[in-house]
């Protein structure tokens, strides 16, 4: 925020006093950091995981170990692991119990943090490019970004929900091929023929072979 | 030879076709997937300036988190041949795994990046015929005038399409056009999925759409048809060679590749159609 000060001392020092508390309470909530636009809190979070994996690794399996758990820290404040289950199992979330719909969301964020995380090791070289934000309604935003490789470019969009003051991701697009519906088409599939515990079991098996 | 392929691609098209007819169950849910299209395209994205954080903190307090309400449909395509269409795709995940992969693979390890960077450039340039018709077909001037323009300075200051000088310019590089897209373009839907041997997913409109372009593909008219199939082969490998790990990513990703795969496909299809 670039404040433009044109009143006496007194206006000054207000806002300097202002900005001594912003700056204070940023220390103190560590959540209210990343609230802005959407733009500029997506473009946060990538460089804060772009840091994370250009930091010089430190040795051996604990290494690597630590740098995994700082991004999926960074991970945890950007989706809404909630509002991602429920967008992907849309009208099948109903079928599921209380203790079910926690088990998905918990099972859902293990499946997505590692696609996502191998997704961004691979491109860990390229450059990211973010574009343009646009509002999709009152409380949603798309902001768009670009994966700059040597010979091709990939286009990777952000869908954005506000939350308590918050920008989260609820949907994350790749080349035009959101992942919530993808991940929907393959869930309705079998939960046509099956009941939410079987699909539990699927997500349990492969998120430990992870 | 090529008049006999071409007939008995033809007689299959037909025969999906009437396959296809033949199934209500499957026209039903084509005729579910055209209202679901047309649903989607109905909500436009709104272009509003974006909210600071003081207003995004005043919109947030009326707001519900209730997501199952207001969400979007996944696009469904029609899937009448399954059987066939899974029996392909593990035809092809084995294609992958047991030839492309390896051989990609060696070709990687053998010939320097800037040599394949060169090979792809040229195929790319080679293809312009498909991409500048289809931006016609869509009157799509601009992107036309982009195409020629980048065709023109990549064949000559390029050398032939090896190189790509018009890459740093953003008018001469239009998204890629087929006839798949000139036929979703004119309002003709996908159909239903196809997965063919070798070429992968594609749906029935993309298809025709496949062998429209091909008579625009100048690898076509090489003679004999061998050396026109070796070409294309080459050019597969090579292109290969830059995307190892690709596939298999997406695999990871899925709970079920082959549901997956096609969702994906069908998605990018719309997106490219809609640019």
């Amino acid at each position: 925020m670039n404040e433009q000060s044109k009143g006496g001392v007194g206006m000054k020092r207000r806002i300097l006093g202002l900005t001594m508390m912003t700056v204070m309470a940023l220390f103190v909530f560590p959540l209210h950091v990343n609230a802005g636009t959407p733009q500029q809190t997506i473009e946060a979070y990538v460089n804060k995981v772009l840091d994370v994996l250009r930091e010089p690794a430190s040795e051996g399996e604990s290494g690597k170990k630590a740098k995994e758990e700082k991004i999926w820290s960074v991970f945890d404040g950007i989706f809404d692991y909630t509002e991602l289950s429920k967008r992907t199992l849309s009208r099948n979330w109903k079928k599921f119990n209380g203790d079910q719909q926690k088990e998905f969301e918990d099972l859902f964020r293990k499946l997505l943090g590692n696609v996502y995380m191998d997704r961004i090791l691979a491109y860990k070289d390229e450059k990211v490019l973010f574009h343009k934000e646009s509002m999709l309604s009152d409380n949603k935003a798309e902001v768009r970004s670009k994966i700059l490789t040597g010979t091709k470019e990939i286009p990777m969009d952000y869908r954005m929900i506000a939350k308590n003051d918050q920008w989260k991701v609820y949907d994350v697009i790749i080349e035009g091929v959101s992942m919530i519906k993808n991940y929907r088409s393959q869930f309705n599939s079998i939960l046509s023929k099956k009941p939410p515990e079987a699909l539990l079991k699927i997500l349990r098996k492969k998120v430990s072979k992870a | 030879m090529k008049c006999l392929l071409s007939a008995i691609v033809i007689l299959g098209v037909c025969l999906i076709i009437s396959v296809f007819k033949l199934n209500p169950s499957s026209s039903l849910a084509w005729a579910e997937a055209w209202d679901l299209d047309s649903q989607e395209k109905g909500s436009s994205i709104v272009d509003k300036s974006v909210p600071t954080r003081m207003e995004t903190a005043r919109v947030t307090v009326d707001v519900v988190p209730s997501a199952a309400d207001e969400e979007e449909e996944i696009v469904e395509i029609a899937d009448p041949i399954y059987y066939w269409n899974k029996g392909m795709y593990h035809f092809n995940d084995k294609v992958y795994f047991w030839v492309l992969k390896p051989v990609a693979r060696g070709y990687r390890w053998t010939v320097p990046e800037g040599a394949r960077t060169g090979v792809k450039n040229f195929f790319y340039n080679l293809a312009f015929p498909i991409r500048f018709v289809n931006c016609l077909l869509q009157a799509k001037g601009r992107a036309a005038a982009g195409e020629l323009g980048r065709f023109l300075l990549n064949t000559t200051v390029g050398m032939f399409g090896l190189g790509n000088p018009a890459k740093e310019h953003a008018a001469l590089n239009p998204p890629d056009e087929d006839l798949g897209q000139s036929f979703g373009r004119w309002r003709i839907g996908n159909g239903f999925y196809v997965v063919w041997p070798f070429l992968g997913p594609s749906t029935l409109r993309d298809s025709v759409g496949l062998v429209g372009d091909s008579f625009l593909d100048p690898v076509r008219y090489v003679k004999p048809m061998e050396a026109s199939i070796a070409i294309t082969a080459g050019d597969t490998v090579n292109e290969t060679s830059f995307r190892i790990g690709d596939y298999e990513a997406l695999k990871e990703a899925a709970i079920d590749p082959y549901i997956s795969i096609r969702d994906a496909y069908v998605q990018h299809r719309k997106k490219k159609v809609e640019e």
